[in-house]
């Protein structure tokens, strides 16, 4: 066990101070890289707090629309892309679509929170 | 750097000292601020050792023709395709005054009349782009696909593949491409990257169209689905075109300005494959961080945003 504050809770303190206090201290035309780098460990920050659920529901998704269960999320992800790309699954393109809208969701989530919001 | 400064100023026949002044953005060429005494050009190169997809002696000679067509470019000066005195392959080009960053361009008070004229002359410069006549561009750019639609497919898969990375959402993407695709259109000039930030704007308006490096011959509708994917909204989403005008106005401009009539549905098309573009540029540009091209972690990050036009792709053909 490691002492507070959280690996999420570290990261959000170096957001606050890239964005809050070194930001308007740096030239104008590299601030935007800050608020880059600021993003970056707010990202990092909701990845950890997902845990492993999104990749389990990835995995249990790409083992349904594959039919078969797959060893890992990387594994039914390439294996997926493989079918799509030698046209095997050309019939079943207006089903995958909204299938495939969860695992872009949950991409989201931890990129682009609302972004899937009209 | 010393070389670089020298080198230039000996194209340009300066008697003074030039100083030259690395111009951020810009995703896979350098771009320099180039100073002499009370003048100002800009350099664009090939980094050393990389290789862009549009030689530079061919984006020269489709800023000139783009030029001749009316279209608002920088007067192109010089080029040394093969490096010579600019290190790298290069060119110099005039200085155009204005921005190119997006949200300066759609929020501050000194472009507001900008904004109002933008959607039309963006349209203007879009039909100028496309009445180049591509018959006079043999040697510039490689003979026109049979079906403009499935050669982009290709290219992309192609660039997809160098990656290795799976993304099943690109994957569904380019085979709806594939099986939608539009009776193939008789090829145009397209500009390949015609979008908010690469468009220098002034007070006035449209001061130029830069970054011609994706520019091929294909399907006009190409260029104005590009422009009006989400990512280039910068947050205006309501707003399809560069955030700024809506896509009716656009159509009728267009048209007005001679451009071929414009099919809705064909726009949908290229903006879904725009979206199917914009996301493997993101685990490209990622890719390049990764494998050591270009450290950069705004390059990383980037990788992370490909689920953006992978969503509205999806919205886009679900």
């Amino acid at each position: 066990m490691q002492d507070r504050p959280t690996a999420p809770e570290l990261l959000e303190s170096v957001a606050e101070y890239l964005v809050g206090e070194l930001r308007p201290d740096v030239p104008r035309e590299q601030r935007f890289m800050v608020l880059v780098a600021a993003n970056v460990c707010a990202v990092v920050a909701r990845e950890i707090r997902a845990g492993e659920s999104p990749d389990r529901e990835d995995l249990a998704l790409f083992s349904e629309l594959l039919g078969e269960e797959t060893a890992d999320v990387h594994a039914g992800a390439a294996e997926l892309s493989r079918r799509l790309r030698a046209g095997e699954l050309d019939d079943r393109i207006d089903e995958l679509a909204p299938r495939l809208e969860g695992h872009v969701r949950r991409k989201l989530e931890i990129a682009r929170p609302g972004y899937d919001e009209p | 750097m010393e070389e670089l400064a020298e080198g230039v100023r000996a194209v340009l026949a300066e008697d003074g000292e030039v100083t030259l002044t690395p111009i951020p953005g810009g995703a896979s060429r350098e771009t320099w601020l180039v100073e002499g005494e009370g003048r100002r050009w800009v350099l664009r190169r090939d980094p050393e050792g990389s290789v862009s997809l549009v030689p530079i002696a061919e984006e020269f000679a489709l800023i000139e023709r783009a030029r001749e067509a009316g279209v608002p470019v920088p007067e192109p000066i010089a080029v040394e395709p093969a490096g010579g005195r600019f290190g790298s392959a290069g060119m110099l080009m005039s200085f155009v005054a204005g921005t190119s960053v997006a949200p300066r361009i759609l929020r501050k008070p000194e472009f507001e009349e900008a904004r109002n004229r933008l959607t039309v002359q963006l349209a203007e410069s879009l039909a100028g782009i496309h009445a180049v006549d591509p018959s006079g561009l043999d040697g510039v750019l490689p003979a026109s696909a049979d079906d403009p639609a499935l050669a982009q497919i290709e290219e992309w898969e192609r660039q997809l593949d160098e990656i290795g990375e799976p993304l099943p959402a690109v994957e569904l993407g380019l085979r709806w491409l594939r099986t939608h695709a539009p009776e193939p259109a008789e090829p145009h000039l397209v500009h390949g990257d015609f979008r908010l930030g690469n468009f220098i704007v002034d007070e006035h308006g449209l001061a130029a169209v830069i970054d011609w490096e994706l520019a091929h011959l294909g399907d006009p509708v190409e260029d104005i689905g590009w422009l009006c994917i989400r990512s280039w909204r910068f947050g205006n989403d309501d707003r399809p075109v560069a955030g700024i005008g809506h896509l009716e106005e656009l159509i009728a401009a267009y048209e007005g300005a001679g451009g071929d009539p414009v099919d809705r549905e064909r726009v949908r098309y290229w903006e879904a494959f725009g979206n199917v573009k914009w996301a493997v540029i993101c685990a490209r540009q990622a890719h390049d961080h990764l494998a050591g091209v270009r450290r950069s972690h705004e390059l990383a990050s980037l990788g992370r945003r490909v689920c953006e036009p992978e969503w509205d792709m999806l919205q886009l053909i679900v």
